[in-house]
């Protein structure tokens, strides 16, 4: 196993070109191999652009990133990283099955002439298992329902053996049901594929549900530990914006807790799910 | 019926064949390329690049390209081939980096391609006549298509570069197909979406070329969208869309070149009606599934 962890940000800091105030401030974060990290934050709070910045989407402005030791662009490019974003926009009339599309990133290292060899099949299946898509593998991707597509794109993100997926607001538009059963699969997807994960999301249900601890994010860091430690005045702190919309000036005098405090890197029982799983860092 | 005597005659077969043979060659580059342009929604794009090729022929008959000798032919593809290749590059460019979208940038490429192609044509004319040459082909050839521009050279040179461009789209398959159903989220993966973009805008613009001849700036467009919008209707697999839309293009190619020449008019239009009805009677037969 590598020593470097599945990410690591230092004093992150992103302004989009066209100007005004820093999206993300001083962002330092460190997520160990076979974790679960759940960012928390309002819309507009940066979680996006940390994502795209983790990704190598985007260059930070100051700071740097470093995904199992490689720059994001190196571990996007070798597959390490597996991505389910936000907004589905594919061409879902494009004349292709489920398996296929599920199979597209892994086909990318291949040359012009070859196939999927008989290993990366395999694991297409296991996948198609997991997210229990085996009956709808070869029904056209035009076919299928909203819930159907984004297990399908959860599965294409899978296909490559990424070390580290990444999920993007996952639970838009889902009800409290959807939300459960997505925290479950996802529980399963880690412990059967032994991966590490960054999910981000406003809704607190889904992040306390899919995660292992939490970071709250509203461009600067606010909180980065366990669920437990999380509390109302810190949700006030993070989601301040809304909560003055609605009731009005927010204290700032018993300000959340700060980066760092709290935080708990390398909980035991990732680092166990890491290894039993055979996924993680040092794979490739 | 003419078109059988137009093909054995000793005399009228080495004028009629070439024809026959781009009229297939474009078939298949078309077939094997508009289901890409129909899903990846690049029909207006397309219809950029072949109007912006008629600023190509201006340029092309301006410096003294296409006087009918098989070099100066080749000389003119390449010219044109150059224009319509900077022309979709300039449209990737230039487009809303923010939301990809190309509108205003191919109404600008094509506008400013057609001025420069409509005023270098004229001067092209006009120097012909002043020095007693020939005069170029007429606008209306280089619109809608002529079979009398069409040689055994052009012929070999649009296999040789039509070859090349379907071998290069062949050897990035695999980023072409992610991108192709999924850009945005294609980056994430780790494909080169902008060079793949580029790769496949250049290999419209050959595909527009070759046809121009045949099918003309304004009806080139026919080709690369006609064939794969209908296969799409007949079937939602990749394998076989690809082989109806090859099938379907070439049954209209020839369908609308022997049209052409039985009412003894130029094939663009009538191989564009004929692929029209194809695409019709597709979306009648994908109703009644």
């Amino acid at each position: 196993m590598s020593e470097h962890p599945a990410i690591l940000t230092e004093n992150l800091s992103y302004r989009y070109p066209d100007g005004g105030e820093d999206v993300l401030a001083n962002i330092t974060l460190r997520v160990e191999c076979g974790e679960k990290l759940g960012i928390l934050g309002p819309n507009g709070g940066g979680k996006s652009t940390l994502l795209k910045l983790v990704l190598g989407l985007l260059r930070p402005d100051r700071g740097r990133v470093l995904v199992f030791g490689l720059s994001p662009e190196r571990a996007r490019v070798e597959g390490l990283v597996g991505y389910l974003p936000q907004r589905i926009e594919a061409a879902l009339d494009a004349p292709l099955s489920v398996r296929q599309v599920i199979a597209l990133p892994a086909t990318l290292p291949l040359g012009p002439l070859a196939r999927l060899g008989a290993e990366a099949r395999a694991h297409i299946d296991r996948i198609l298992g997991l997210l229990e898509l085996e009956a709808l593998a070869d029904r056209p991707v035009a076919a299928l329902s909203g819930g159907q597509l984004q297990r399908v794109m959860i599965a294409r993100a899978l296909s490559r053996r990424p070390h580290l997926l990444i999920l993007d607001e996952p639970t838009v538009g889902i009800d409290v049901r959807g939300q459960q059963r997505f925290a479950e699969m996802l529980k399963r997807l880690h412990d059967e594929l032994g991966l590490t994960v960054l999910l981000v999301s406003h809704e607190l249900r889904t992040v306390v549900a899919g995660s292992d601890r939490i970071a709250c994010l509203a461009r600067t860091m606010h909180f980065h530990g366990s669920a437990s430690g999380l509390t109302p005045h810190i949700l006030g702190q993070v989601f301040r914006h809304d909560v003055e919309a609605m009731f009005g000036p927010v204290s700032g005098e018993t300000a959340a807790s700060p980066v760092g405090r709290g935080q708990e890197h390398g909980a035991g029982s990732a680092h166990d799910a890491c290894a039993e799983g055979g996924g993680c860092c040092g794979h490739h | 019926m003419v078109t059988i005597r137009y093909l054995t005659e000793p005399g009228l077969a080495g004028f009629f064949w070439p024809v026959v043979l781009t009229a297939v060659l474009v078939a298949i580059l078309g077939g094997a390329l508009s289901w890409l342009v129909v899903v990846r929604r690049l029909s207006f794009i397309g219809q950029g690049i072949s109007h912006s090729a008629f600023g190509g022929v201006g340029l092309a008959l301006a410096v003294g390209a296409g006087a009918g000798t098989a070099a100066s032919n080749a000389a003119m593809m390449g010219v044109v081939l150059a224009f319509a290749i900077v022309s979709a590059l300039v449209i990737a460019a230039i487009a809303d980096r923010r939301t990809g979208n190309t509108d205003a940038a191919i109404g600008i490429v094509l506008s400013v391609a057609m001025a420069i192609g409509f005023l270098l044509h004229h001067h092209a004319q006009r120097g012909a006549a002043a020095r007693g040459l020939a005069p170029p082909p007429s606008i209306e050839q280089v619109l809608f298509g002529s079979i009398t521009t069409i040689g055994w050279s052009d012929l070999y040179l649009g296999t040789v570069l039509g070859a090349v461009a379907l071998g290069l789209l062949a050897w990035k398959r695999h980023a072409v197909v992610f991108w192709m159903f999924d850009e945005s989220a294609a980056e994430a993966f780790g494909v080169p979406t902008a060079p793949v973009r580029s790769l496949v805008l250049a290999v419209l613009a050959v595909v527009v070329v070759i046809t121009m001849k045949l099918a003309g700036v304004v009806l080139a467009t026919a080709v690369l969208v006609l064939p794969g919008a209908a296969a799409l209707r007949v079937s939602s697999r990749l394998g076989p869309v690809i082989v109806v839309s090859i099938g379907l293009g070439l049954v209209c190619s020839l369908a609308g070149l022997v049209a052409a020449f039985e009412l003894d008019v130029q094939p663009g239009p009538t191989m564009v009606l004929a692929m029209v009805g194809c695409y019709g009677a597709a979306r009648v037969w994908s109703g009644r599934r």
